[in-house]
């Protein structure tokens, strides 16, 4: 009744303000901590519970799962098998898709579906089906052994499979569709005038790539190398199909702790650890590339 | 020396698959000349433009600037600078990067680069926007830093690519003042690019009217609008009606041959005839001119300065722009009058 608010209305209208950005964000965070929190959650607390033989995990609280890690060469190893693939592989997949995006970018409309629709093709094939075709495509009387020798280039029949070499091929084709759209989205994203005002002023095309183009797809070369950084860190088939016996990575690892060895608390850390680095590696990424990307868009 | 042309271009073709964008164009620009081209879209004015900047090649005849031929060269080796529609300022450059581009590239040391930037910015009227980023600008504002870009590295010749067309009138009006401005106190040579007549008519030393590839007339702008050389120039260049007449006897009548009332002064021969006034130099209610028509007053409409008024004769529709209050009503008879001078026919 009064002009003057009531303490008791006051502090309601206060914790209103305060509760609402949250109210309008809850759906969102719902499905953010129900589909990726939990897991990862539930995860975090497997890797704490005990192993015993006969027994997938008993409850109870240790580090000895992160304690083994430390001192465990093949983890070690697999650990940094695992980080060099990814990492090679991933740039590889950014040059390759980055060139590509470009030329689509650059080509007249309509060759663009088609550019697009062969990009789409890895993708619409199982992971399982892919490596199938390079089971045909390696070996010695596979297609690029026969390629290899009808041209001339070699004189003896090769096998690359199960090589290093045929590993890192196969990661470099699943994860080369991402990385291509993704780049695509971002030169998309500029006016090829830019292009022609920086041969205007007498920038000739090196400098104009340097320039000007390189620059404004920094953050599109970040987000696809992280993107494909993570798929090929996380991929397991196809490096254990398509490399050598010794070519652990720690997919390889995870998936024999937990269904070889079935110690379910030594998996969850793996998976913690290898979650972990991937994270350092994205907030790597963000702090080289995110001065003024809020700008450029 | 002094009196070579900045830019010539001599029979210059280019076509694109079976289409002729530029047929046959040469033009000469004089040091300090303001030439516009203008034309309908599809008219090959900006082809033109982008021959001469290097972005496409001609399939024949010479481009030179400053009296060296220069079309087999690309955009980054010719001394021409374009100013965008879309401005195309770089967005991860601030104003004073993107002023810098050109100089830099150009080989010249930061230390002469500093005050030059300036100095462009300052012509354009952006001092102190230096440091901020093209998405920080108004639309007039980025034209403004285009503008800079172009001219601080002070080409033989500056294209200007329809640059205005993107903003909204007011700033058009107020850019196209300014770069009248700067073209008298710098007396750049230019050539301009547009569809819009009004700057082609406030802006050029000369005016190229194009049609399909071709330059239909190219004079000043006066004389373009005053003694055109042809009916598409006159019909693009400012408003006209048209009378589409057939004349047979001395009679007017229209194409179903319904009789017109019309008045001329000079007899034209028999035949189909299309007769243009323009609508300011139509008057109403002036029986005692030399030439004159009678029509009903279909509606009148508000344009600010004047009432635009449509009649019907027969088939025929016109339109007579008069000032002050209207004065007849939609049914009237009303005698339309005009001056021998302000007509032309076409057979």
């Amino acid at each position: 009744m009064s002009a003057v608010p009531s303490e008791m209305a006051r502090r309601r209208a206060g914790l209103r303000a305060r509760l609402t950005p949250w109210l309008l964000m809850a759906p969102a965070l719902l499905i953010a901590v129900a589909f990726f929190g939990l897991p990862i959650a539930f995860m975090a607390r497997m890797s704490f519970n005990e192993h015993i033989d006969q027994r997938f995990y008993v409850p109870g609280f240790t580090f000895e799962s992160y304690a083994a890690m430390l001192t465990d060469q093949t983890f070690r190893g697999a650990l940094l098998t695992t980080m060099r693939l990814a990492f090679v592989s991933s740039i590889v997949t950014v040059v390759v898709g980055y060139a590509f995006a470009m030329l689509v970018w650059l080509k007249p409309k309509r060759w663009r579906l088609a550019f697009i629709a062969l990009a789409l093709c890895p993708l619409l094939i199982s992971e399982i089906s892919i490596i199938f075709g390079w089971w045909m495509f390696f070996p010695k009387n596979g297609l690029l052994s026969y390629a290899l020798v009808s041209s001339g280039l070699i004189t003896d029949k090769v096998s690359l499979m199960y090589t290093e070499f045929a590993a890192f091929v196969g990661l470099t084709y699943v994860t080369l569709p991402f990385c291509f759209f993704i780049l695509l989205s971002i030169f998309d994203g500029i006016d090829k005038k830019v292009l022609e005002a920086s041969a205007d002023l007498g920038a000739g095309p090196l400098r104009t790539f340097r320039e000007v183009l390189l620059p404004l797809t920094k953050g599109g070369i970040a987000a696809a190398f992280a993107q494909s950084f993570i798929w090929a860190v996380g991929t397991y088939a196809t490096p254990s199909a398509l490399g050598p016996d010794t070519l652990w990575t720690i997919g390889y690892l995870i998936q024999e702790q937990m269904l070889g060895k079935h110690n379910w608390p030594r998996a969850a850390a793996f998976s913690i650890v290898l979650t972990i680095g991937v994270a350092l590696v994205m907030v790597i990424v963000r702090t080289l590339t995110s001065k003024r990307t809020a700008l450029n868009g | 020396m002094a009196d070579m042309n900045a830019l010539e271009l001599d029979s210059v073709r280019r076509a694109y698959g079976g289409v002729v964008a530029v047929d046959n164009v040469s033009i000469d620009v004089k040091r300090g000349e303001f030439v516009t081209l203008l034309g309908p879209s599809g008219s090959g004015k900006t082809s033109t433009l982008r021959l001469i900047g290097g972005f496409e090649r001609p399939d024949a005849g010479a481009i030179r600037i400053n009296g060296v031929r220069i079309d087999h060269l690309p955009a980054y080796q010719r001394d021409t600078t374009t100013i965008f529609q879309s401005g195309a300022l770089f967005p991860h450059k601030t104003v004073a990067e993107n002023v810098a581009y050109g100089l830099r590239m150009r080989g010249i040391t930061k230390a002469d680069i500093t005050p030059r930037v300036k100095q462009a910015l300052e012509i354009v009227r952006l001092s102190g926007y230096d440091e901020r980023y093209p998405a920080q600008l108004s639309g007039g504002q980025k034209q403004r830093v285009a503008l800079a870009r172009s001219m601080v590295v002070r080409p033989a010749i500056l294209l200007f690519d329809e640059p205005l067309s993107a903003l909204d009138l007011s700033l058009r009006l107020q850019l196209r003042a300014e770069i009248k401005r700067l073209h008298e106190e710098i007396g750049f040579s230019a050539i301009y690019v547009t569809h819009d007549q009004g700057e082609a008519m406030a802006m050029s030393s000369r005016v190229a009217v194009m049609r399909g590839g071709r330059i239909e007339q190219i004079d000043r702008p006066e004389k373009v609008f005053g003694e055109p050389a042809n009916e598409f120039v006159y019909t693009f260049i400012g408003e006209s009606c048209c009378l589409k007449a057939w004349i047979a006897a001395g009679a007017a009548a229209d194409s179903d041959g319904d009789p017109i009332d019309l008045r001329l002064s000079n007899p034209l021969g028999e035949g189909a005839w299309r007769i243009y006034i323009r609508p300011s130099r139509m008057h109403l209610g002036r029986a005692d001119m030399p030439n004159g028509l009678k029509a009903r007053l279909d509606f009148t409409e508000f344009l600010g300065d004047v009432h635009r008024y449509h009649f019907k004769a027969a088939k025929l529709e016109l339109f007579v722009d008069h000032p002050g209050a209207v004065a007849h009503k939609p049914g009237d008879l009303v005698d339309i009058g005009w001056q021998t001078a302000d007509m032309i026919a076409y057979q």
